[in-house]
């Protein structure tokens, strides 16, 4: 049975004595009928000691290893000092609220821990008599700590978050695909407004960045001769359609225009021009970007499909807990649940449509490749997120899986298992690791998942996890291919009969 | 999970900015800046210079509506039935909170001020029933809404605290908010505001693990729930485990969609009153927010751990 009890508040730790009483019984719901009851209750239990922590600081250092259940060393001498000594004497059950927490105490001090309903309810009484049972405190002192405890380990979530680069993905693509838009729609004003100038460009130059440059290059086409031919040529990048543009210029059906105007137009165009060059650094930077966060990702679809998926789901840790199935049509939410409203057919891809996989594949098995993406994609986010060395081996080679399955659907030609492939990959690592020693050790998750104790358990489960569901795939890959094959085979047989 | 992840509870507040579009004719037509950047709730819109404003400057878009409501003399206010919460007759009707902070809005709402009787300002907020559940919920006609002076409150799914900020107000100084809220975007705004309110406390964390901040959290009187999630009984009957008195009340907003979306909503809210009471939850009461939102429902329940 419970005898003692751990209470953590905003202001310091406390220990209270379960007493032994006739009056109230073990019984969970006496228990729980006696917490709401102040006499009762300090009949039943005792204030064994309170430490208070004593900064703001030391505060919210105890608050986050007691959020992760992790044992701070201020807990672990306050215990030491107050309870008895684990013995066959005096026998300490302490009853903790959280079962990991109660793991890490037993584990580390070697006490019988409890978390069990019992604890739930003698802690509710504390928490409810709070200020009348810890005597050190005045009334209204516990609130102010919350508060101020409340505010700076807020903060420290929102600051500290882990998904900070992966905002920045999702800044980059929402940003990029809003310059697609305005780049767009800025280049079609500029060859609207200087075709007034000189109509005949649009025909001849159809590119839009290009368009824009010519036309801060022209200007007035009156002045335009041959001496700018070169220059011409230089934007072009053809010689033939430089001379076209002059010769163009000296028959143009344009209007004439003012000095004023033309500077406007030109200023607009350097505009233009700028915002297309900023698209590009900033798909630069995107590119980078996900190469370092997202490599296996990256490498299998493409960056930007891999940075679109990771801004739907909201962070990298976010898609790699999806299940492949949802991967498969992140992005088609609207047409999900109204299929699944009306019953009819469920989308077949949402986003992952983008990558040139599915484009490629036959209006038949467009459905089946973009489930095996899918498959690939959730298994290629995992990597990403849980392995602790960057690598793009995987990507590629599950890349190289996708391929070949284009080519069974195509021809027929056996893939290769999805086992050996990744033997290959792990081997090809290992042989990597081997030579060049000392392995770039622990990557960013590590570093960013804050309380690094609690992350790497989660890792590990999380591996294990992903071996598992990577060796189930293999299983339902095999038997998949071979009902496929059977299929097959009797679709041609059909086919033949019918012949 | 489906796919609003935690932190797509921003994702809901972009479709409520739709709704505004559409709707919110009534509540100001505030639509247009709503939906923000990447779906979060981004109801700041800013765009509302003009309240700040006194007099003739002031008006223009919805005509008299704000002048009137400004006005001073044309504007009375009387107290609503439910403690704390005051509705102002005017041109148009409003239901408004005693403003904590004097002299500022916090998300751009109007303000109106009256001289009491014995000459003194009081400053009132208005409260948009399109935009805050709760407040669909008073006018909707709740018996209790168990939000009141003096009163604990834990609120989960805190969002920007636009709610939350109103919720304040009514439990006022005496009185103590937990908010709390997954999302770290939505939860950056949440934090700004509570740093004016000092009866507010934002926890940014997960409400699926009450576990994770119990020591920023005391007994509570009533908890009121708006998480939109499947597995929000569960939610709720956890945190009561933890936090609520016994006999405390729990109020939560349940969104049919965000449930089963298949399934009308009827049966949604039907099937959710089983697991509630699993969690030892006895419903009392519950409404639809009709005409505020779509397919939402508000259940008030008593949480009775022991007899």
């Amino acid at each position: 049975m419970v005898n003692y009890f751990l209470y953590e508040s905003s202001s310091g730790y406390a220990l209270f004595e379960r007493l032994e009483s006739e009056e109230i019984g073990s019984k969970l719901a006496d228990v729980a009928a006696a917490a709401s009851d102040l006499t009762k209750f300090g009949k039943m239990v005792k204030l064994k000691s309170f430490a208070p922590f004593k900064s703001a600081a030391h505060a919210l250092e105890n608050m986050n290893d007691v959020s992760e259940g992790i044992m701070n060393d201020h807990l672990k001498a306050f215990l030491e000092m107050n309870l008895p000594k684990p013995g066959k004497k005096s026998k300490v059950v302490l009853g903790v609220t959280e079962k990991s927490l109660a793991g890490s105490i037993k584990e580390g001090l070697g006490y019988d821990v409890d978390a069990s309903e019992i604890v739930l309810d003698l802690v509710r009484g504390v928490r409810l008599f709070g200020d009348k049972l810890l005597k050190q405190l005045k009334e209204g002192d516990l609130e102010r700590a919350q508060l101020g405890l409340g505010h700076s380990y807020s903060r420290g979530k929102v600051k500290f978050n882990v998904h900070r680069s992966d905002n920045m993905i999702i800044q980059a693509i929402a940003l990029l695909d809003q310059m697609d838009k305005d780049v767009n729609t800025f280049a079609m004003r500029i060859r609207e407004w200087y075709s007034w100038h000189f109509p005949e460009l649009v025909k001849i130059v159809n590119d839009n960045y290009k368009f824009a440059k010519l036309a801060q290059l022209i200007k007035n086409k009156s002045d335009l001769s041959e001496s700018k031919l070169e220059a011409l040529e230089e934007i072009t990048g053809d010689a033939a359609q430089a001379q076209q543009i002059i010769d163009a210029a000296r028959a143009s059906m344009g209007t004439d225009i003012s000095e004023i105007d033309m500077i406007n137009i030109e200023n607009f165009a350097k505009r233009v021009i700028d915002l297309a060059d900023y698209r590009k650094k900033l798909h630069e930077y995107l590119i980078s970007k996900m190469n370092n966060v997202a490599p296996n990702l990256s490498a299998l679809i493409g960056e930007m499909v891999g940075a679109r998926l990771i801004s739907h789901a909201g962070s990298l840790t976010n898609l790699s807990k999806y299940p492949a199935s949802t991967v498969q049509i992140l992005g088609a939410e609207k047409a999900l649940f109204r299929a699944l409203k009306t019953k009819g057919n469920t989308p077949k891809y949402g986003l992952i449509y983008h990558s040139s996989f599915i484009g490629r594949a036959g209006a038949k098995n467009k459905g089946r490749i973009s489930r095996f993406v899918a498959n690939k994609c959730s298994i290629a986010s995992r990597i990403d997120c849980f392995s602790e060395q960057p690598t793009t081996k995987f990507g590629e080679a599950m890349k190289d899986q996708v391929e070949e399955r284009l080519e069974f659907y195509e021809s027929g030609a056996t893939p290769s298992k999805n086992a050996d492939t990744m033997k290959k990959v792990l081997d090809g690592l290992k042989d990597a690791a081997g030579e060049d020693e000392p392995v770039s050790a622990g990557k960013k998750r590590k570093a960013e998942e804050a309380p690094a104790k609690k992350a790497k358990k989660e890792k590990t489960e999380k591996e294990d996890k992903k071996e598992k569901k990577e060796k189930k795939d293999k299983e339902e890959k095999k038997d998949k291919e071979e009902k496929k094959e059977k299929k097959e085979k009797k679709e041609k047989k059909d086919k033949k009969e019918k012949k | 999970m489906g796919f609003g992840d935690r932190g797509g509870r921003g994702g809901r507040g972009g479709g409520r900015g739709g709704f505004g579009g559409d709707r919110g004719g009534r509540g100001g037509g505030r639509g247009g800046g709503r939906g923000g950047f990447g779906g979060d709730r981004g109801g700041r819109g800013g765009g509302r210079g003009g309240v700040a404003k006194r007099g003739g400057a002031g008006r223009g878009g919805r005509g008299g509506a704000r002048g009137g409501a400004r006005g001073g003399a044309k504007v009375t206010v009387e107290p609503h039935r439910h403690e704390g919460i005051f509705v102002a007759h005017g041109k148009e009707d409003y239901l408004l909170t005693k403003n904590l902070v004097p002299g500022e809005s916090v998300y751009g709402e109007k303000r109106i001020s009256i001289e009491g009787a014995d000459g003194a300002k009081v400053e009132y907020r208005v409260w948009n029933p399109f935009r805050s559940k709760v407040a669909a919920g008073v006018l909707g006609g709740v018996d209790n809404i168990h939000i009141a002076p003096g009163k604990k409150v834990l609120y989960l799914g805190a969002a920007s605290g636009t709610t939350v900020s109103h919720v304040a107000d009514i439990v006022g100084p005496e009185g103590l908010v937990y908010a709390v809220e997954f999302s770290h975007r939505s939860g950056r705004d949440l934090i700004n505001m509570a740093k004016k309110r000092t009866n507010v406390i934002p926890i940014i964390e997960d409400a699926r693990h009450p576990h994770k901040y119990r020591m920023l959290v005391g007994m509570v009187d009533v908890i009121f729930a708006d998480v939109a999630q499947p597995d929000q009984s569960r939610i709720i009957g956890i945190n009561a485990h933890h936090f609520l008195k016994n006999n405390g009340h729990i109020v939560i907003s349940i969104k049919a969609n965000c449930i089963d979306s298949t399934v009308d909503a009827a049966t949604v809210f039907a099937g959710e009153i089983p697991k509630l009471q699993e969690q030892r939850i006895k419903p009392q009461e519950q409404l639809t927010l009709e005409p505020f939102e779509r397919d939402h429902a508000l259940v008030v329940g008593k949480y009775v751990r022991a007899k």
